[in-house]
């Protein structure tokens, strides 16, 4: 890495950390505010909807600070009903994956490891939206909240490898999402993420200036999946999602 | 049943229920490691082997000692034999 590139990569960082902190300084309160005005007259139900679309906002929000040298590209090929459930199946590559996933227009929780909650202010509000610690959850007491949040027509969203790929290669898919998807017969959508690799890597906290696409794939409904087992189903799910990220780097 | 039946039979189960190659079918082949199960999937597991065998499969301890699939072939060998003596 030349000087100048060094000069321009603490510069971008500089930009985007100091925005962080004063958006999220202004934002967060902003939205609570916002969401505790609106309390008294909703129900706990709308609250906790207006709640979690404030989160993707949020993430929107932080993943537009960096633009032009950090651009995200949404491609929905899927034009799904945004009020209706689903199980949303993500490739996992970096800790910004989390915010990127405030470009869906569903209401959301996500489906996270320990570390998530260990974040100050940030880890209160994902434990206040509902997100669910599986590691932390007997199998039974996740299934329970997991099928309630989808009656109530919230979606889930699941990193099925469990931690984030050094090496672009996709890891083994864990089967929780697919049986989750095989009881409740919500439809399973299969995301692609590509190019957040290095925003930031992996060990690192230093965002590189780069182009983040997310696929949104047709979503997989019921008929075609009630005959497989859950763990034919996350390796089918999981081929899919890796030709598309193929075809999406000029790989296939 | 034949030892080569079970082994056959069993075998189809991973491929089917499973879709995992022919291939990687082998007798040492480690269910968690080698053909990439979780614990969960060994309740889908028991169940397709229950079907294909037609038998009850209820010893949970010996279902949890299960690692690789020369386990497998003695475990319904086993669970077979012990319904081949109660009818009789």
């Amino acid at each position: 890495m030349t000087v100048l590139e060094r000069v321009k990569l603490y510069l971008l960082n500089l930009h985007f950390y100091i925005f962080f902190i004063l958006l999220s300084g202004t934002v967060i309160p902003t939205l609570t505010l916002f969401v505790i005005i609106l309390r008294p007259i909703s129900s706990r139900r709308g609250t906790m909807k207006r709640f979690r679309r404030a989160i993707n906002w949020y993430g929107k929000i932080i993943m537009a600070i960096p633009f032009p040298f950090i651009r995200v590209r949404y491609e929905d090929e899927g034009k799904d009903d945004r009020d209706k459930p689903y199980i949303f199946v993500c490739n996992h590559r970096s800790a910004s994956d989390a915010f990127l996933i405030g470009v869906l227009p569903n209401e959301l929780v996500q489906i996270v490891n320990v570390w998530p909650f260990r974040i100050p202010v940030l880890g209160l509000y994902a434990k206040f939206s509902g997100y669910l610690n599986i590691k932390r959850m007997p199998p039974e007491q996740f299934r329970q909240k997991a099928m309630q949040l989808l009656d109530d027509g919230v979606s889930i969203v699941f990193f099925p490898e469990g931690t984030r790929s050094t090496t672009g290669q996709i890891g083994a898919f864990h089967g929780a999402a697919f049986r989750l998807a095989l009881e409740s017969r919500v439809p399973v959508v299969p995301i692609c993420i590509s190019g957040s690799e290095n925003i930031p890597p992996k060990g690192s906290s230093l965002l590189r200036a780069g182009t983040i696409r997310f696929r949104r794939l047709p979503a997989i409904v019921w008929n075609e999946y009630k005959d497989l087992t859950a763990f034919a189903f996350k390796n089918r799910v999981r081929i899919i999602i890796e030709h598309e990220l193929r075809i999406m780097e000029n790989k296939a | 049943m034949t030892e080569q039946e079970i082994i056959d039979k069993t075998n189809k189960v991973f491929e089917e229920s499973f879709e995992i190659e022919k291939e990687r079918l082998v007798p040492s082949a480690h269910i968690f490691t080698d053909l990439g199960l979780d614990s969960l999937d060994v309740v889908d597991l028991v169940v397709a082997l229950q079907n294909s065998f037609g038998v009850k499969i209820r010893n949970e301890e010996k279902v949890r000692d299960i690692r690789t699939l020369q386990d497998i072939y003695q475990f319904i060998s086993s669970v077979k034999n012990e319904e081949d003596k109660k009818s009789i």
